[in-house]
């Protein structure tokens, strides 16, 4: 293996390390307060789920990370990304939506992608158990929408998708040209172009008409997505 | 084809979800902490509302 596709593999890696942990940390956060409105919500149990899973995931791509050279350290941060002014309700619906019906959408699409390509056996392990629970991750997101729109209204979030979209990518995701080697598939992860490509199908085919049949219109968040593909 | 299957997956086989209930015991055994004491009703929302965005870049979470 070059050296160059191990170092981007290792760092791929640890990132996924942090970003499990992280979730975990929302997940159970997010559990705890979805009874204060919602008491009879299944949501909340799956949360609580699935933090422990997030937990398994980052040990699993911590060991990846590891064998490609690049430990993955740090602590794993914890803050509502809601905008301060929202009260816990509209708050918690933010980052279920951010966290879930975006980012876990997306990664169900990425893993999906990576399943379809021939990867190493041990990566081909760990992304197969991954995969298996995202797919429980992305739908609770959508459960909770769906339980939030037919009891009040949460058309206030269209105007927010933006920023979620903000915080999922950088800037440079946009304006990224280089293909990138693609033995990186091989390794579990997508050369640039790929994975900008599976990222805007995944809003266009999924999350966006998602958000519209859960009565969020996606005006704010198409006329932000046509600024930066043009 | 991958799109499509991921709606009816994830959006639509949420929204199936979303509409039934907490089964019996789902969750009791497993609540936090925080959800059998001495916690804040809204489960430290606003608390955490006062943190950064150290996980995340402007509103938004990162993954993979």
């Amino acid at each position: 293996m070059k050296e160059a596709v191990r170092q981007i593999a290792g760092e791929a890696w640890a990132f996924r390390a942090r970003v499990e942990r992280e979730a975990a940390n929302r997940f159970r956060r997010l559990s705890a307060a979805i009874p204060a409105f919602d008491p009879d919500s299944p949501v909340c149990g799956l949360l609580w789920r699935a933090a422990s899973d997030e937990d398994r995931h980052a040990e699993l791509c911590a060991g990846l990370s590891a064998s490609y050279g690049c430990p993955a350290l740090g602590d794993a941060a914890d803050a509502s990304i809601a905008p301060p002014t929202f009260g816990s309700r509209d708050a918690v619906l933010y980052e279920m939506v951010a966290a879930c019906c975006i980012t876990e959408t997306e990664s169900v699409a990425t893993l999906a992608t990576l399943l379809g390509e021939r990867a190493e056996p041990r990566v081909r392990a760990v992304l197969r158990e991954i995969a298996r629970d995202e797919v429980v991750h992305g739908r609770m997101g959508w459960a909770h929408l769906s339980r939030e729109a037919a009891a009040r209204d949460v058309s206030f979030l269209a105007a927010c998708v933006p920023s979620m979209l903000s915080g999922t990518v950088d800037e440079g995701f946009f304006s990224a040209t280089e293909s990138g080697p693609e033995e990186l598939l091989r390794h579990g992860v997508l050369p640039p172009a790929r994975k900008r490509e599976i990222f805007l199908r995944t809003l266009d085919e999924v999350v966006l008409p998602g958000l519209e049949r859960l009565s969020v219109s996606a005006e704010p968040a198409r006329a932000w997505l046509h600024k930066r593909r043009l | 084809m991958l799109f499509k299957k991921l709606f009816r997956l994830l959006v639509l086989g949420g929204a199936i979800i979303g509409a039934g209930t907490r089964c019996a015991g789902v969750g009791q055994s497993q609540k936090p902490d925080s959800q059998s004491g001495d916690s804040s009703p809204d489960g430290g929302m606003a608390t955490a509302q006062d943190g950064g965005t150290s996980s995340s870049g402007g509103g938004g979470v990162i993954g993979w």
